[in-house]
């Protein structure tokens, strides 16, 4: 039983206010009665609350406080940002709004599916009825037709100082807007394009903080040198296939700073990065559980590298193939699996056979003989993996640039698991 | 539509799964939910296949056994897998086997639920493959159990609030469904079935590098065992739902004839196997 049951009922005083219309014996009476049914005493307090405050008294929520998949979520914040999307519900056309809200307390996005509602930019408003879901690990604050906006005088709120976010390589996707980062570049080169006729130059490398690595193009010479660790304030994000890629320009604000800064190799497990869809130049660890069809000895046409079938290219048709080898695994680390592609070179190491043997056996005993022979070395087995992953609708591939089989002490291992259980217990 | 994670998972811990969520529609994928939380719509066993028999004519439906340190997972294949079928019929018993499956349940009536596996594939493998699943399914049940301790700290567990702390949203989702599903979770049940295994991985804790533990020789092993034994059918015989009291064991025990360090010794043996785990200090329970 809870025992602080007087602490509920000055929390429920307190938001209904001192002057509301009900005895404080009355609401620990009915407060009780919700306990004994076995209701969570947050809940009940909750519920209260929404009985005796009568409407009258609304309770506005922070934006830093609010929980994905809440709803009656009201809110007093100032519209950021807001733009027009069209959209098909149910194969009807629809006009919906999507932006940012803010407070001095954050910045979430917001949905707005409601064709009544009508936001300006720099508006404070009072949102009531609104309800919130999680999208790629952020909160989304979502307007349905039960959700009243209504606009309020400017100095309800501070001005939302929409400053760049500080912000980790790893976290860039659940970033929006400007963000602050500190970063040591990988490398850089210059590149000249044409901008609407115009040539311009431009800058484009990589770099990376201990979290993970990005690409990025800058529109300004900033002077960057490889191996400089630059803060760089202002700096606008953009995801291809999941791989981030930071964009900023002259009105950025680029320093350099003299703190060391260590660019991760360790292994990122395997539900983070499919959360973020991909990344550029990670590290991954898991368990081949499946080794695919079309992994072994392969032919390609010679003209466009597709694979060929029975001696034909869907596009050249008749071709002579030449020869490769690779393999298509499926690593899981039992939180999450990725796609992953192999080459010829890499496949010759993770299974010590060199192309030349594998061509042999394929032509000895039939393609079949090299898949199983692959699946034979590589399933089961836990590979160190290193390279792009790129995210689609289908989940993420890792295209392997480096691949190794982990050598394991299974016994070592277990005894050591075994005498820190019996450490603890 | 992504990839389904491949849950590692002892047998232990899959069958005593009763929860179920079940999607609707062609693209929404049902999930097992075990008692630490793991959403399963596939997983990932390697162990030993130890009878393959068909239920059916022209082997439209074949019933096969896994086994693992922990328990035996139920594998059924049927017309639909023909591949996979045949593969099983083919592979001669025992073998070690690695099987990718599917979750399956079967609710033969109201609240009772059985749950199988439907493999996609199987392909034998060498007992070093079973050693380091083994170890893996140990390190993944402790990071669950890990997580179930986490979420009943929560006022209110939430998911939310178990992804921001490093766990998998399909873990954090599993974890509070099954704390508001399994009524008086047995958290230490499952850390006994880890010892349980690891204790299989390292089955003499002899070595030079390791903590010196008396040598027994086969005779004295059997001794051992013999009194482990009349130990566990003393403690069967007089616990109750909450267990037996240390103190109890003993002295039944000693009535029968054991010394009081023999007793104690025993208790503490049949606990590293997994047998008798301690809910709270000085109750020993039956697992």
């Amino acid at each position: 039983m809870v025992d602080d049951v007087s602490s509920y009922i000055d929390d429920i005083v307190s938001m209904i206010g001192e002057d509301a219309e009900v005895e404080r014996e009355e609401l620990e009476k009915e407060f009780r009665r919700f306990l004994e049914y076995g209701v969570p005493p947050d809940q009940a307090k909750r519920t209260l609350v929404k009985k005796f405050s009568n409407g009258k008294k609304v309770e506005f929520r922070k934006l830093s406080e609010v929980k994905p998949n809440e709803s009656n979520v009201n809110l007093l914040c100032r519209v950021v940002t807001v733009n027009p999307k069209e959209v098909k519900v149910r194969g009807e056309p629809r006009k919906i709004f999507y932006g940012l809200l803010g407070d001095e307390t954050g910045v979430v996005p917001f949905t707005s599916w409601s064709s009544s509602i009508s936001l300006e930019k720099g508006d404070v408003v009072e949102i009531s009825n609104a309800y919130t879901k999680e999208w790629q690990g952020v909160v989304q604050v979502n307007f349905g037709e039960r959700t009243s906006v209504k606009k309020v005088e400017d100095d309800r709120l501070p001005e939302v100082s929409h400053e760049p976010k500080p912000c980790k390589i790893a976290d860039l996707h659940t970033a929006f807007g400007e963000v602050d980062v500190t970063v040591k570049i990988l490398d850089v080169s210059e590149k000249e394009v044409d901008v609407n006729g115009e040539k311009k130059k431009v800058y484009v490398g990589t770099l990376g903080d201990e979290t993970g690595k990005a690409q990025f193009t800058a529109w300004h010479d900033f002077k960057l040198k490889k191996g400089d660790v630059v803060r760089v304030v202002g700096g606008y994000t953009r995801f291809w296939k999941g791989i981030p890629q930071l964009t900023f320009d002259d009105r950025a604000n680029v320093e350099k700073v003299s703190k060391e800064v260590e660019v991760s190799s360790k292994p990122v497990p395997l539900h983070k990065l499919v959360e973020r869809r991909g990344g550029l130049d990670v590290s991954v660890e898991g368990t081949v559980i499946e080794v695919r069809e079309g992994s072994g000895f392969i032919e390609r046409c010679p003209e466009c590298k597709r694979l060929i079938q029975n001696g034909e290219c869907k596009v050249h048709g008749k071709v002579k193939g030449v020869g490769d080898l690779r393999a298509k695994l499926v690593v899981d680390d039992g939180t999450a699996g990725i796609g992953v592609i192999v080459g010829r070179e890499l496949t010759e190491q993770l299974i010590g056979k060199t192309f030349e043997e594998c061509k042999r056996i394929a032509s000895e005993e039939g393609g079949e003989a090299v898949l199983r022979l692959l699946r034979e070395r590589l399933l089961t087995k836990r590979v160190a993996l290193r390279g792009n992953a790129l995210g689609d609708e289908f989940g993420t591939t890792l295209i392997a640039r480096d691949a190794k089989v982990v050598d394991l002490d299974v016994r070592k291992e277990a005894l050591e698991l075994l005498q820190k259980m019996e450490g603890e217990s | 539509m992504r990839r389904s994670t491949a849950w590692r998972v002892f047998a232990g811990e899959y069958n005593d799964a009763s929860a179920v969520v079940k999607g609707d529609g062609e693209r929404v994928p049902s999930y097992v939910i075990t008692p630490l939380g793991a959403k399963i719509n596939r997983l990932f066993i390697v162990g030993v296949l130890t009878d393959v028999e068909s239920l059916a004519e022209n082997n439209e439906l074949v019933r096969a056994h896994v086994s693992d340190p922990t328990g035996v997972f139920a594998l059924y294949s049927g017309q639909f897998q023909p591949d996979v079928t045949k593969s099983l019929l083919e592979i001669e018993v025992p073998a070690f086997v690695a099987v990718v499956g599917k979750a399956r349940t079967f609710e033969p009536e109201e609240g009772m639920v059985y749950v199988s596996v439907r493999p996609e594939s199987v392909y034998e493998v060498n007992p070093d493959a079973r050693d380091r699943w083994t170890l893996e399914t140990c390190k993944s049940t402790l990071d669950r159990i890990e997580a179930v301790k986490e979420g009943l700290k929560l006022s209110q567990p939430n998911a939310y609030d178990l992804t921001k702390m490093g766990y998998s949203r399909d873990l954090a989702e599993g974890v509070v469904k099954a704390i508001n599903f399994y009524r008086n979770m047995d958290v230490e049940k499952y850390v006994a079935l880890v010892k349980e295994a690891l204790n299989y991985l390292v089955p003499e804790k002899g070595g030079e590098e390791l903590p010196k533990v008396d040598v027994k020789t086969e005779e004295e092993n059997k001794e051992s065992d013999d009194v482990d034994d009349t130990v566990l059918a003393i403690i069967k015989e007089i616990e109750s739902e909450e267990g037996a009291l240390w103190d109890d064991i003993v002295e039944k025990c000693m009535e029968a004839g054991l010394d009081r360090e023999t007793v104690e010794e025993s208790i503490n043996s049949l606990m590293d196997k997994g047998l008798v785990y301690e809910p709270v200090l000085g109750t020993i329970k039956t697992t």
